[in-house]
């Protein structure tokens, strides 16, 4: 067995994405010990940078106004958005802009003005990713926060119905991490199935899986992020640069233009054209006019585009580039999906366990997502006011200990690739898993038999395969868990998605193309139950409902197709 | 072919690379103390390495090693 090394913190926060290096740093003004592990580098990780081009700020000042804000999330989150989350997030964007302004980030101006104004009635600012990471990292040292980097955690400790720690193990020795904690932290970012687009596969939902394993509650996996990022031969977001400015100018094989319903929203458009036979879908620059394309060079200047000659991507250079089918699969709808909070601090259901980033499920935007920028902010927000709530936890809780029986179990779950023989590579089972969800008529167009045939490979998976996952090394090792977790969070994704018997946003069932008012004005919950993943529906408030008196075309202004 | 080369020539062993990388592709050579690609098949082509490599020694293709399957 491994050298044991054991790290003794206050306060530990697993992911230093923007939403954990946010946490970590609040908790450190409380005046706490507090340590960042991240299975890459703290304050580079996460999905906000590889797709951030945007922050998204209220500021009255700039003549926004709440009310518009609250009511264009409402429409377009089509009513199941959480409006109490989703008024803080407005409230606290401020202060956490100052944060970073504080942290002597800029954002870059565009055509004269801070805000891009194509997002209106929401305030969105340019980032770069490369000028925000840096800052984020020097802070977090600053603070006098202690990183560990290159450690993935793969469990979390539980002691008397407590998180009081977790479990990992490095990429680079062989010795185990073992952190004793009074309050934890999860800001380990979203699914995916490390699809070929985005530059996401990194995250394999590995928080939400540790959260789910410990008894913790995961909301709203039904709703998949729908961004046909991938391009062919530029197959990623490629650092932020300039896919964005790309949600224009489809194609089909017969030359016809695909309409998507706005041209920064990645509504399922290309999936129904796919789905009507009209495939491949061309991302086809030579249509677009000169004067456009110059606005998408001066757009993509603001990210980190162009930043090298070599591979930045032109678009005036012209080209039609194929569309790579679910670019972000697996991936949710950004700040929809996660780990319930129990309360705007960011506590979950399990004491010692607060939530922050994309495996915060505040479900603030609804069920759709409305515009560049709302991830960071919200990774932002959460990230702030868990690692608050974090602090005043282990401010009153005792030191943490941790049951030897406990722990060895744990052990030998972390170690058990290594100690398998013969087995299946993880390679060869996430193959198995993406070619099982990726297809569209799987992911984003639903039809309950499909559903219920695909869960019976993936429960097979779980059964069969992740039991018997091998690895040779820690590399290895680290893709046996992410394995593990991304088939649990397919199960999650088919789950959820069977149990909503309608659509809304980013969820079409084809069998059920209608919302269905007022029975599925509700969220989905699950939890684990005795190894049993059980499921619930949480009605929204009834404060919050549409006016059903509105006739149905006006409350929902996009058609599926079907309905 | 994903990240292609990293040059030894150029490459002054600052480890910078193997910190950018989220999925654990490039590792440090004990001997050589240079960088080298260890995991080809992790490489989501992100460039990061190769932005952040302060002697422009790496460079990505943007070919997948294992391709994929592309518009469905
Ligand atoms: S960043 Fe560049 S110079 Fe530094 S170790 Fe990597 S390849 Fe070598
Ligand atoms: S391109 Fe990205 S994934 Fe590939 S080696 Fe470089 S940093 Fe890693």
């Amino acid at each position: 067995m491994a050298i044991e090394n054991v790290v003794e913190t206050d306060v530990l926060v697993i992911g230093g994405s923007i939403a954990g290096c946010f946490a970590a740093i609040k908790a450190r003004e409380q005046g706490l010990d507090v340590t960042i592990v991240d299975k890459a580098y703290a304050g580079k990780s996460g999905a906000g940078f590889a797709a951030g081009m945007g922050y998204m700020v209220f500021n009255p000042e700039w003549g926004l106004d709440l009310d518009a804000c609250m009511k264009a999330i409402n429409i377009k989150g089509e009513y199941i958005n959480n409006r109490e989350w989703t008024e803080i997030v407005f409230r606290d964007s401020w202060a956490r802009y100052q944060d970073l302004l504080s942290w002597g980030a800029e954002f870059p101006v565009e055509e004269d003005t801070l805000l891009v104004k194509d997002f209106l009635p929401f305030g969105v600012v340019r980032i770069k990713r490369r000028k925000i990471t840096p800052l984020l990292r020097s802070q977090t040292v600053k603070s006098g926060i202690k990183i560990i980097d290159r450690v993935m955690v793969n469990d979390l400790l539980k002691q008397d119905g407590k998180v009081v720690g977790a479990i990992g193990f490095p990429m680079d020795s062989e010795e185990l991490y073992i952190f004793k904690a009074k309050a934890t932290v999860l800001s380990a970012g979203y699914n995916s199935f490390k699809p070929a687009g985005a530059e996401i596969c990194s995250l394999t939902g590995d928080g939400e899986a540790m959260a789910y394993r410990v008894g913790a509650e995961i909301t709203c996996k039904e709703f998949p992020d729908v961004g046909n990022y991938g391009m062919n031969p530029y197959p990623a977001w490629r650092g932020g640069r300039g896919s964005r400015a790309c949600f224009r100018y489809y194609t089909d094989a017969y030359g016809q233009e695909v309409k998507t319903h706005h041209q920064y929203e990645s509504d399922l458009t290309l999936e129904f054209a796919m789905h009507a036979g009209r495939g491949p879908i061309l991302w086809d620059i030579d249509s677009a006019t000169p004067e456009e394309v110059d606005r998408m060079r001066k757009r993509m200047q603001h990210s980190d585009a162009l930043e090298s000659e070599r591979i930045g991507f032109d678009p005036g250079h012209g080209g039609k580039f194929l569309q790579a089918g679910g670019g972000a699969a697996g991936a949710p709808n950004a700040q929809t999906a996660g780990v319930w909070p129990v309360n705007t601090k960011c506590a979950t259901s399990i004491p010692g366990l607060y939530v922050a980033g994309e495996c915060c499920g505040t479900r603030y935007l609804g069920a759709y997502h409305p515009a560049p920028g709302f991830g960071l902010t919200g990774s932002s927000v959460t990230g702030s006011r868990a690692g608050l709530g974090a602090a005043e936890y282990a401010q009153q809780a005792e030191e943490p200990v941790i049951g030897d029986k406990e722990l060895s179990v744990l052990k030998r779950i972390t170690y058990a690739p290594m100690e398998h023989k013969g087995g299946f590579s993880p390679r060869w089972v996430t193959q198995v898993l993406q070619n099982t969800m990726i297809p569209y008529f799987v992911l984003h167009i639903k039809h309950e038999k499909r559903l219920q045939a695909v869960l019976t490979v993936i429960e097979f998976l779980r059964d069969h395969l992740v039991p018997k996952l091998i690895a040779r090394d820690n590399h290895e090792l680290r893709l046996a868990h992410e394995t593990k977790n991304m088939v649990l969070n397919a199960e999650m994704i088919l789950r959820c998605s069977l149990l909503r018997t309608e659509s809304r946003g980013q969820h079409y069932r084809e069998d059920y193309p209608r919302r269905d008012d007022p029975a599925w004005l509700a969220w989905v919950k699950l939890r684990d139950e005795q190894g049993q993943m059980k499921l619930e529906k949480v009605p929204i408030p009834r404060e919050w409902w549409p006016d059903l008196s509105q006739p149905y075309e006006e409350r929902y202004p996009k058609r599926f197709p079907g309905e | 072919m994903t990240i292609e080369r990293i040059d030894p020539e150029l490459c002054n062993g600052c480890g910078i690379c193997v910190n950018s990388c989220p999925v654990d592709v490039i590792r440090m050579d004990k001997e050589s103390q240079k960088a080298v690609i260890k995991y080809p098949e992790e490489c989501m082509c992100c460039d990061y390495c190769e932005l952040d490599c302060p002697q422009d020694a790496i460079y990505v293709s943007p070919e997948r090693y294992v391709p994929h399957m592309v518009a469905w």
